[in-house]
């Protein structure tokens, strides 16, 4: 090490430049008269939280907290069919398990939903697959379904073992096509506000149908979120949003039961490979 | 295109149905705890330190003690209790809303598996120091290797494991190479460039290596991949984000910076009627 390198180990505080307040767009509090920590109405984009509670769905505020504005009747209707969609992975989603896992272990109920969340953070159908979702459809979207799906069978290569998703959001599950999803993203399109985004990607899913692939549930939730105009990056955590009920309730259902309700694999067949 | 109508194959997922197949290690009541070929109480218990077997545990590699030694030095240096540190005030801010020291600290720990600062940066740190060492293998030299990444980004020397936000230099690389002696390792051929570089960028952007640079070259040098180093620091943050947890909770409830409405700078719509759907 030269004095050189020496004398830069010295550490000098860069001067950087920081607000004196924290800045946000969203919610707007007014002080009491008498103490300006309490608030004594808030605001969310400019609307007053109690007239939004007498006069807007929940589904409404939700976009509004989002999206800086008040969605119209089809957008409404269009989340709302979504948030159903998708409210629970079911039981046999690993991250629904790892909520039951919680809840039979009396883990703290207050535990059960970041545990379960970040297991549905991954990039395997889960909220790290939903942004790449996004970012493929909206780019894909200029060309024709046939078009994207032929290059792709072409130049992807399927993996050895395990499911394909030849693009983030379609593919294969268990070696199928994923039923319900189909299902469900047909039902999206025959909502008034879905748009061009979901209709791109239906005929993608029918494109690649012969290879036993299709929507993927992370693929009709990122279709339906560009349509509703969302952002890529607010794509994911919408996602793990969306499915929180579900994981909450399966991961509660199992909290006050024994250890002895959830199956736990004997020692022949446990493998140690 | 050519198309393939077979039935769907499930046979991969009936044959880990019901069945739990391990690499690592398990537990079998009457007969020991098994980890990576290794009998728990009488192969490693009172015979490894806590930091071999959890690097073990992390990369199937049973190192020795003075590196696992090493590692626990870096991440001594690598956490402290600063809750201005964004990771820390998550523990601080779990502190004066009574989160447990747990979900705190887990959260502070999930808060630097970030793009900008913490564990995951370290694999674009390793990556980096290996992509750069095969390249002056291959001929291209130290100038040529740093001109190269600083143009991505508009000439800045914006290189994973050199410079730092909020300061110049770093005090760790000098205690982390004192650490480094006193172990008994040598620098090899990754840290050896890690310098070559770090004197370019001195010279011509005076930044230096920090803390980071240092650690992915020498773990390079020890033969781990970015995904190891990763794994390895999973917890990096663990004691100063419980540190702050622990500061904040042995204080009245919601005293960590408490704002005022007006603390709050709103951007947003000025207040407004809600208009009619359409």
């Amino acid at each position: 090490m030269s004095d050189k390198t020496q004398k830069h180990r010295v550490v000098h505080r860069r001067s950087d430049t920081f607000v004196k307040k924290q800045l946000t767009k969203i919610w707007q509090e007014q002080p009491s008269t008498s103490n300006p920590y309490i608030a004594e109405s808030a605001r969310c984009y400019g609307y007053d939280l109690l007239e939004l509670m007498q006069h807007r769905s929940y589904v409404e505020v939700l976009y509004l907290l989002f999206q800086g504005d008040l969605p119209s009747v089809d957008q409404t209707k269009l989340l709302e069919e979504l948030l159903i969609a998708f409210i629970n992975p079911g039981p046999r989603h690993p991250a629904t398990r790892a909520a039951m896992n919680a809840g039979i272990g009396k883990t703290d109920p207050a535990h059960i939903l970041p545990i379960s969340l970040s297991i549905l953070g991954g990039s395997h159908l889960g909220a790290g697959e939903i942004e790449g979702a996004m970012r493929f459809l909206r780019k894909s979207s200029k060309k024709s379904a046939d078009q994207v799906a032929t290059e792709l069978i072409n130049k992807s290569i399927k993996p050895k073992e395990g499911d394909w998703h030849i693009a983030p959001g379609f593919g294969n599950r268990f070696g199928g096509r994923d039923e319900v999803s189909q299902k469900i993203a047909s039902q999206l399109l025959t909502s008034p506000g879905s748009g061009p985004i979901l209709a791109w990607g239906s005929a993608f899913a029918d494109a690649i149908k012969d290879f036993d692939m299709g929507w993927l549930t992370t693929g009709v939730v990122a279709a339906a979120l560009a349509d509703l105009r969302f952002q890529p990056r607010a794509g994911g955590g919408f996602f793990q949003l969306i499915s929180a009920p579900g994981l909450l309730a399966h991961g509660l259902e199992l909290a006050n039961k024994p250890f002895t309700a959830m199956p736990f694999p004997t020692d022949e067949d446990y493998i140690i490979e | 295109m050519s198309k393939n109508k077979k039935a769907p194959n499930t046979q991969l997922f009936d044959q880990y149905r019901g069945t739990i197949r391990s690499r690592t290690g398990g537990w079998f009541p009457g007969q020991g705890v098994f980890c990576h070929g290794y009998n728990m109480m009488e192969d490693l218990v009172g015979k490894n330190s806590y930091f071999q077997v959890m690097i073990l545990n992390a990369t199937g590699r049973l190192v020795e003690r003075r590196l696992a030694d090493w590692v626990e030095a870096a991440q001594i240096c690598l956490s402290w209790p600063d809750p201005r540190i964004w990771c820390n005030c998550i523990g601080a801010l779990g502190g004066t809303m009574r989160s447990s020291v747990v979900a705190a600290t887990v959260a502070g720990i999930l808060a630097a598996d970030s793009k900008a600062y913490g564990q995951k940066t370290l694999t674009e740190g390793v990556r980096f120091i290996q992509g750069a060492l095969a390249d002056y293998k291959n001929g291209i030299s130290p100038q040529q290797i740093v001109s190269t990444e600083c143009a991505r980004f508009g000439g800045k020397p914006t290189i994973m494991g050199y410079a730092r936000p909020l300061a110049k230099g770093d005090e760790r690389v000098e205690a982390m190479e004192r650490v480094t002696t006193a172990l008994g390792f040598e620098d090899g051929e990754h840290l050896s460039l890690a310098y070559q570089i770090e004197q370019l960028l001195l010279s011509e952007h005076n930044e230096s290596m920090n803390i980071n640079g240092y650690a992915s070259a020498f773990l390079s040098d020890q033969g781990f991949s970015p995904e190891e180093v990763y794994r390895i620091f999973t917890i990096l943050v663990t004691s100063g984000v419980t540190a702050c947890y622990i500061d904040t909770l042995e204080r009245p409830p919601e005293t960590f910076l408490p704002l005022r409405c007006d603390d709050i700078d709103y951007q947003g719509p000025q207040p407004r009627d809600i208009p009619d759907r359409t």
